[in-house]
């Protein structure tokens, strides 16, 4: 089994949720967090620098402010993490830097709290 | 490929940012936690506080540049020279697989950088 956190725009949120369901992963964990990249520059505030757009300029010196995104944690067995990296790229995927990353982690073991059940079974795409 | 987590005092993290950024690791995320340590938390007169805020940094390096993230880290989130309880600690994980979302390319540990086709 494994972890899947993805770092996500908080305005894909709703899409990435329904994609995930749609594809048979509905359990996850998400919380707000703030972040920075690797700092690749944003084009559209170049672009806005240099028509002379005050507010762009203003951003212009700052270096690396952190951003407000979406980290999400998902734990799947091993034969849905490649649909579920699939799906969350395809969602996201805008093709600009900020997109996110997606990260893939190995699990040892989970357990139900509830039915104190381990293994494989307590999780998502095994009946 | 490691993931660093890094559980440090609220007050520490632009200290930590501005140390890491200037190492040449400027991508890192943060997410505000409570928690308690070996201490048991703080007592004050009567009241026992096990939920002492702080703040986790998520970083993710090659496994070379493991030790040198730590030490900018500890180096950084320490209070004064010697430190102090409470100041946190630092985790360490594998990870397998990265993904850039924009580009779809995958990288492994071992350095290969393919396109994920969707």
């Amino acid at each position: 089994m494994k972890e899947v956190m993805a770092i996500v725009r908080m305005n894909k949120m709703n899409q990435t949720k329904r994609a995930l369901s749609d594809a048979g992963i509905s359990s996850m964990t998400a919380k707000d967090v703030l972040g920075r990249g690797k700092g690749l520059v944003d084009t559209t505030l170049l672009e806005g620098a240099e028509k002379g757009y005050e507010e762009a300029i203003a951003q212009l010196g700052q270096s690396q402010r952190l951003i407000p995104k979406r980290l999400l944690m998902v734990v799947v067995p091993e034969k849905l993490v490649q649909k579920t990296v699939r799906t969350i790229i395809s969602v996201n995927r805008m093709g600009k830097s900020g997109d996110g990353k997606i990260f893939v982690m190995p699990a040892s073991d989970a357990v139900s709290i509830r039915t104190a059940e381990g293994g494989d079974t307590v999780l998502d795409g095994i009946t | 490929m490691l993931m660093i987590r890094s559980i440090v005092r609220p007050e520490k993290v632009d200290n930590v940012l501005a140390a890491l950024m200037e190492a040449g690791f400027p991508a890192v995320t943060k997410v505000s936690v409570v928690g308690r340590g070996k201490q048991r938390g703080i007592k004050i007169g009567e009241i026992t506080y096990d939920e002492i805020p702080k703040e986790l940094l998520i970083t993710v390096v090659k496994s070379q540049d493991r030790d040198f993230v730590i030490k900018t880290v500890m180096q950084a989130a320490r209070t004064g020279d010697k430190g102090a309880f409470g100041d946190g600690k630092i985790f360490v994980t594998p990870v397998e697989e990265m993904y850039t979302i924009s580009s779809g390319i995958k990288e492994t540990p071992e350095g290969e950088a393919v396109e994920v086709k969707i």
